[in-house]
């Protein structure tokens, strides 16, 4: 038999299986939660019932006794569900649950060619075997009760709910075989949870040099006192830690719960915070790089060794920056994965019907930016299914599908990553934004058509929707400037396309990490600003005679082009050493620059003191509070140590 | 009622003084094994609360014995007694389903602890 090809056979249909059963207990849990329906229930309850068998079967040729065992002791328990002889519960499904974890564990353990520790799934085997006793009446009772309570079934059964913790475990001086004792200790522990990790490995600790401290990483739904009591409870334990990984945030236990044990041998957990340390670090020494190769260039007679090393160093702090920024890319999945919930109790809350479909989870962003795109989407999606998707009569109506369709989409666009929120509604109404607009004053009076740029600004237009209500748009642009804001802060862009009676899709283009981007750093009223390169145009001495008014704001000629001037101190009400502002007359100014800047088509020529260079410089996001300063999409801190402000060009145009 | 327990080693030097330290302790011995095939049996007949295995025996081992003992009531409560440089065979029998260790030369306070952790599990 051709053992390689026969396990890898196994592996691929095992896994499709482990998909199977998530997604029958993931469903299987809604009806617990929502109410059950018997037929449907039923179908799910016969694909646990296959998928566990088939993966029973196919271990069992493989002679993956473990797997198999684990597998039939899953199947045992799934029967009285299959034949009617009782009914599901929050326990059972978490049983179910945690056993589905325990079989990929143990698949997974497989694929690296090891066969899981009996003492991993000794625990679980003894839950399986024992049936929770209860009269199918009772359970019936119960699963109504839970249905009702939504918030207990949470607290006990939601799979989401992963409850890592670390176990550091000292044994005591004396203690004879260590190893043995360490063995008992996990013993203990696993009845309570699903073992995650050891450290050091379960195969290392019969050593020699196993020295009786060890690590124990573990699922668990307990109590910390609980896990330490069953520490304690093997003997000989001189000293048990019982505490949550660093990696705390939900997003980093999912992906934990998501990677499990398989990949705890070629991969080490981080703390987040010491990735952004490193890429803090890193792009200090990309400006300390980038003043090297200055300097050396600046030299009369550079000494050519020095230059070849200095050359040297730069590559490889380049190619270092690349690799830290890679170590800091998660799937988008982690964060859309919250949605298909979300968009499910927004859809029933309303009334409506829509199929949301999910693209390109796979597609990886810096952690730092996943973290901040959450709300946004979560916005753009309430929008869609709030006022761009129809209820099924209106749809009917128009000729649609009764049920809408709403996607969400991530992809690559070159640097970019692109996200789409895409619905097949109706569409914004430009007559009625068009109208509003006019009468805010936010577009001439006398624009007739709106293009999908101009709808965008305006109804991103902080307040453009919280004036006044007007029902056919029913407050469409609520929350779209904040959408606006918070993707410019992250150095994205937000973009529109909505045909009437069409749909809408809205897109978040999105740099694949923020980290590190060119600026003009300029000087205004002894204050460093950074104005990120991507929307300078060009840089120049001012002189009072470029001045000009210009529909009755001041304005500045430029080879011919008018072009709109703004004097920095005064918008961001800086107060100046020197009072020789760009209105009064005087021969003063020549010492002055502008920095021609342009965003969205439009450009404007800022008045700034001295320009001081263009560099690299590492963006820190700012959390935009909204009312403060909204003229700052970031800040960033120099190579001597002193702090800028980054400006949002997009908000001064 | 005092707790029973079997005690399974084939020098009745080790028998004696494991059941020396447990019937001070308290315990009642209702028997001893002198191979495996022997705990076996006498586990089966007597159902004690306790069984306090050696490893090597002649006829059965103590981890065979282990094994058939746990077939035959999964939740019997089983003590293993080792030497030594016997880790190996500790860890196969605790898989085969002991309960907890205890290493020769017996110190009888070590012995106490380990049999009430096996008791109160």
């Amino acid at each position: 038999m051709d053992t390689a090809r026969y396990a890898a056979l196994f592996q691929a249909e095992a896994r499709e299986h482990l998909a199977e059963l998530d997604a029958a207990l993931l469903a299987l849990e809604v009806q617990a939660r929502d109410g059950y329906d018997a037929v449907a229930a039923a179908a799910h309850v016969a694909t646990l019932f296959r998928g566990m068998h088939t993966i029973k079967g196919m271990a069992g040729s493989m002679g993956y006794t473990t797997i198999e065992k684990v597998a039939h002791a899953l199947e045992s328990r799934c029967e009285p569900l299959r034949s009617g002889d009782e009914a599901l519960h929050a326990e059972l499904l978490a049983l179910l649950f945690t056993g589905t974890d325990v079989l990929r564990g143990a698949i997974d353990d497989m694929a690296r060619g090891v066969e899981t520790a009996p003492a991993t799934i000794g625990g679980l085997l003894v839950r399986l075997r024992r049936p929770v006793s209860e009269p199918a009446a009772n359970a019936a009772e119960r699963a109504r009760e839970l249905a009702t309570k939504p918030a207990a079934v949470a607290s006990t059964t939601t799979p989401g709910a992963v409850n890592v913790r670390h176990l550091d475990v000292r044994l005591v001086d004396d203690c004879p075989l260590k190893g043995v004792r360490a063995m008992l200790v996990l013993g203990k522990v696993s009845t309570l949870g699903q073992v995650r990790a050891t450290h050091p490995e379960q195969a290392r600790w019969q050593e020699e040099s196993f020295d009786g401290v060890f690590r124990i990483t573990i699922d668990s739904g307990v109590a910390d006192e609980a896990l330490e009591q069953a520490v304690r409870s093997a003997g000989d334990v001189a000293k048990v830690h019982v505490r949550v990984p660093a990696l705390a945030s939900q997003g980093a236990q999912q992906a934990l719960n998501a990677s499990a044990l398989p990949e705890a041998t070629r991969t080490v957990r981080i703390d987040a915070r010491r990735l952004d340390t490193l890429l803090d670090l890193v792009g200090e020494l990309v400006i300390t790089r980038d003043r090297l190769l200055r300097a050396i260039e600046a030299l009369d007679h550079p000494d050519r060794d020095v230059q070849r090393t200095a050359r040297d160093a730069a590559r490889l702090v380049s190619a270092m920056q690349d690799e830290v920024l890679q170590a800091r890319l998660l799937p988008v999945g982690q964060v859309f994965d919250r949605f298909p919930r979300l968009v499910r109790d927004v859809t029933r809350e309303l009334g409506k019907d829509v199929s949301f479909v999910m693209e390109g989870r796979e597609i990886e962003l810096d952690r730092s930016l996943l973290d901040a795109i959450g709300d946004p989407i979560l916005h753009l999606l309430r929008n869609a299914l709030d006022h761009g998707i129809e209820d099924a009569e209106t749809r009917v109506a128009v000729g649609k599908p009764s049920r809408g369709e709403l996607i969400l989409r991530a992809a690559r666009d070159r640097a970019a990553v692109v996200i789409q929120v895409q619905d097949d509604g109706r569409g914004i109404d430009r007559t009625v934004v068009l109208q509003r607009a006019r009468e805010q004053g936010l577009v001439s009076p006398d624009l007739e058509q709106m293009d999908d740029e101009t709808l965008l600004r305006v109804i991103a237009h902080p307040g453009f929707s919280t004036a006044r209500r007007v029902t056919s748009l029913s407050g469409r642009g609520v929350g779209v400037d904040v959408v606006n804001t918070r993707v410019r802060a992250l150095g994205g862009q937000l973009e529109l396309e909505s045909i009437d009676g069409v749909g809408t899709v809205v897109t978040l283009r999105l740099p694949v990490t923020l980290a590190i981007t060119r600026a003009l750093l300029v000087e205004v009223a002894g204050t460093t600003f950074a104005l990120p390169a991507t929307h300078v145009e060009e840089a120049l001495e001012y002189h009072e005679s470029m001045q000009v008014r210009h529909a009755e704001r001041p304005a500045v000629t430029i080879r011919d082009d008018v072009v709109p001037l703004m004097a920095l101190d005064e918008r961001f009400g800086l107060a100046r050493s020197s009072p020789d502002r760009p209105d009064q007359s005087g021969e003063r100014g020549g010492d002055r620059h502008l920095a021609v800047v342009e965003a969205g088509g439009r450009r404007v020529a800022l008045l700034v003191d001295t320009l001081v260079a263009q560099q690299d410089i590492v963006v820190k996001p700012l959390d935009v509070v909204r009312g403060a300063a909204p003229w700052f999409s970031g800040a960033t801190v120099l190579g001597d140590g002193s702090p800028a402000l980054i400006i949002d060009v997009s908000s001064l145009v | 009622m005092s707790k029973t327990v079997l005690i399974c080693d084939d020098a009745i030097f080790m028998r004696t003084m494991v059941g020396d330290i447990l019937t001070q302790a308290g315990f009642e011995v209702v028997g001893e094994a002198e191979t495996g095939v022997q705990a076996v049996e006498k586990y089966k007949h007597l159902r004690p609360d306790l069984v306090t295995m050696d490893i090597v025996m002649p006829d059965m081992g103590g981890i065979d014995a282990v094994r058939e003992i746990t077939k035959h009531d999964p939740q019997a409560r089983i003590l293993m007694c080792s030497a030594m440089g016997q880790q190996a065979l500790v860890v196969e029998a605790i898989q085969a389903g002991a309960k907890d260790f205890v290493v020769k030369p017996f110190q009888p306070s070590r012995v106490l602890e380990a049999v009430n952790r096996v008791l109160a599990a």
